[in-house]
């Protein structure tokens, strides 16, 4: 049943791109209406600025460690081997 | 007071171990592995705030001292044995379970310690209980990957000691109490560094996740759970508000998730996450503020069960396919639907999405931090929670389950017993997400803190939402290759073979020499010196003592010749005498 319906999910990929736009829209309008008297920094009273943060944050570090890996640390796996 | 060694929850699982073979003989071993751990999970309930206190060679030993901070741990331990002992039934060879109960023991004997010559006792019962884990892949890399790890903790362990030994000489006591800052000395920082290295802090980390992916199936599932976890609460107890360790910690979290969005092994992508998910708990001590403690033991509670179910669950897939590459799995939700949900529950509660166990611990932390206005560690561990989120909570299921392609491997479900002890950990999962008061009781100080408020909130919608944004626009670029990367241990890995190429090369190339030397020369003139020695021997000693000999031989030559033993030759030869007598004297 779980398969079938995962299945159902996967074959409609345009329905699940709606589905995760839509839950970041969510996540946006929420926002505004979040309690923020626990602020710990400036950053904290910035609608979106947690968005923004995961989003670069996210990025940044894809191409930072994949660059990394490629110029410099990616061996062979049986690389002490030999 | 010796009797009191018997509610030891260490010697429990001792005895329990010693006696598997027996129950295995009698057919009733997995009944034994579910009932000790069940019995001492019951049991530590009932501990006494102090037990065990052993006078031994002048030493003041404690083996029992109990107290909020300690319960949290042998809650956790107890539980996680459990759990491990249920995963493990159906591997049938007694020694892999003996090896993972001595090593729960060591760790329940370090948690409940109260001076530091236990700690070092039950300290290396653990690493080397925990090396049989390894070697019981019986894999060639296993085996060389096992006597790595045992050197590296064997090093941990001497530099521990060397600290215990220097404390004792200045200060003439082992009790295991918080050091404060401020009165800490070299003493006091080797002891730190020793338990760092069991925490698995950069750059002492690189047996982590050298290790751990070769270790058995079963055998990974209980070593992520303890010997890091033990050492956070070693350092949780000596060493609480060390700013070193708020720094190194943060740098942990980054350096582990780091490693984690780049490896393609499922476990080495484990393994080095542990390294992150430690860094929390190592900063959180650094703080050292009651909440900051606070935290780092509800992380760890919680850590210890969402890591044991992603072992679980990746280490099913590597049960029943035979992989734990990322680059050749893919689609066994189909196959695998069960273990495909214990490890996305495991996934997202790494991540910490509301309602699941992440969510109430690991927040806590980054609150502690804020409240102390560390903000550049703040924001260090949230880019962390970012990458977690990003390489364990998407990455490693989609590539593992789901993907672009369909690996074609088309294995059966795992085994009952695998699937309830996963069933239990993603159980526990849910359950403290829904009730963090079950945990929030068991902590060390009283807990002023509510996870659930509508910043909370938004702030981790907004982290968790925007980095599978990143992860749907990247997704190409973060396509799994067979390849693994350098670390540290690169250091010691090649450091061996250099030494091994100058063992080899100039140390057996300058000993060639040297025998070479020996046999044109130095034999030589030994040879000659022996012939002269010899000539000297000969022509001057055996000259004086053999010429003398020689003499004597000589005359009884000649005497003997006189007495041939015929009687007319002495007769005749008496009659010659007689005449030549007669003649002398009628003659004269």
């Amino acid at each position: 049943m779980i398969v079938n319906f995962l299945t159902y999910l996967r074959e409609r990929p345009s329905f699940l791109k709606w589905l995760f736009l839509a839950y970041l829209a969510f996540a946006l309008i929420f926002d505004f209406f979040a309690d923020r008297h626990h602020a710990h920094f400036w950053g904290d009273h910035l609608v979106g600025f947690w968005a923004a943060f995961g989003l670069v944050g996210c990025l940044a570090m894809i191409v930072f460690c994949k660059g990394l890996s490629h110029v410099w640390l990616e061996r062979d796996k049986d690389h002490y081997d030999k | 007071m010796t009797s009191s060694i018997f509610m030891h929850p260490a010697t429990m699982f001792i005895i329990g171990a010693l006696l598997l073979p027996l129950a295995k003989k009698c057919k009733v071993q997995k009944i034994w592995l579910v009932l000790i751990p069940l019995v001492a999970f019951i049991q530590i309930q009932y501990l006494p705030e102090s037990f065990g206190k052993v006078e031994w060679l002048g030493f003041d030993l404690q083996f029992g001292r109990v107290d909020k901070l300690t319960m949290v741990f042998l809650h956790v331990f107890t539980l996680m044995a459990l759990i491990g002992s249920i995963f493990g039934l159906h591997v049938k060879e007694s020694g892999q379970h003996v090896a993972a109960w001595l090593y729960v023991a060591g760790s329940l004997g370090t948690t409940l310690a109260g001076d530091y010559l236990t700690v070092f006792i039950f300290w290396e019962l653990m690493a080397f209980a925990s090396v049989f884990l390894i070697w019981y892949r019986k894999r060639k890399r296993s085996i060389e990957a096992g006597y790595r790890y045992l050197l590296v903790h064997t090093f941990g362990g001497l530099v521990l000691l060397g600290g215990i030994f220097l404390r004792y000489q200045n200060v003439g006591d082992l009790t295991f109490e918080l050091i404060s800052v401020d009165q800490a000395t070299l003493a006091d920082y080797l002891i730190m560094i020793g338990f760092m290295l069991n925490a698995a802090v950069p750059p002492i980390h690189a047996w982590l996740p050298d290790a751990y992916p070769e270790a058995t199936v079963t055998g990974a599932v209980f070593m992520c759970a303890f010997t890091t976890k033990t050492a956070v609460y070693v350092l949780a107890r000596g060493f609480a508000g060390f700013e070193t360790l708020a720094i190194m910690g943060a740098i942990m979290t980054l350096y582990g998730v780091a490693y984690a969005v780049i490896e393609n092994d499922a476990r080495r992508i484990l393994a080095y996450h542990i390294v992150s998910q430690v860094g929390y708990m190592v900063c959180a001590v650094g703080i050292g503020t009651e909440m900051a403690i606070n935290g780092a033991s509800a992380h760890a509670y919680a850590h210890i069960l969402y890591k044991a179910l992603l072992f679980m669950g990746i280490g099913s897939v590597l049960e029943m396919t035979g992989r734990s590459k990322l680059s050749e799995l893919g689609g066994l939700y189909k196959y695998m639907p069960y273990t495909m949900i214990f490890t996305v529950i495991g996934g997202i509660s790494i991540s910490g999405f509301p309602l699941t166990s992440g969510f109430i611990s690991k927040s806590m932390i980054i609150a502690a931090a804020g409240n102390n206005h560390q903000l550049v560690i703040m924001a260090m561990l949230l880019l962390a929670a970012v990458g977690t989120f990003l390489s364990v909570g998407i990455k490693l299921p989609y590539y593992v389950f789901f993907g672009p392609r369909d690996s074609g491997l088309q294995p059966k479900e795992a085994p009952w017993n695998m699937q309830v002890a996963m069933g239990i950990a993603a159980f526990m999962c849910i359950f403290l997400g829904f009730y963090p008061d079950y945990l929030y009781d068991m902590l060390p100080y009283a807990v002023n803190y509510h996870p659930y408020n509508s910043y909370h909130l938004t702030e981790t919608f907004h982290l968790l939402g925007f980095t599978g944004l990143g992860f749907y626009l990247m997704v190409k670029y973060l396509k799994p290759h067979d390849v693994s990367n350098l670390d540290l241990d690169w250091f010691y890995r090649r450091g061996a073979d250099w030494f091994m190429w100058v063992a080899r090369k100039p140390v057996s190339a300058t000993n060639e020499w040297v025998s070479n030397i020996y046999q044109n020369i130095g034999l030589r003139f030994t040879m000659a010196l022996a012939r002269a020695l010899s000539w000297f021997d000969w022509e001057g000693i055996d000259w004086a003592l053999d010429g003398s000999a020689r003499g004597v031989v000589k005359g009884g030559e000649q005497v003997r010749q006189f007495q041939t033993g015929k009687l007319q030759h002495y007769i005749g030869a008496a009659v010659a005498l007689l005449f030549i007598v007669l003649i002398v004297v009628v003659l004269v």
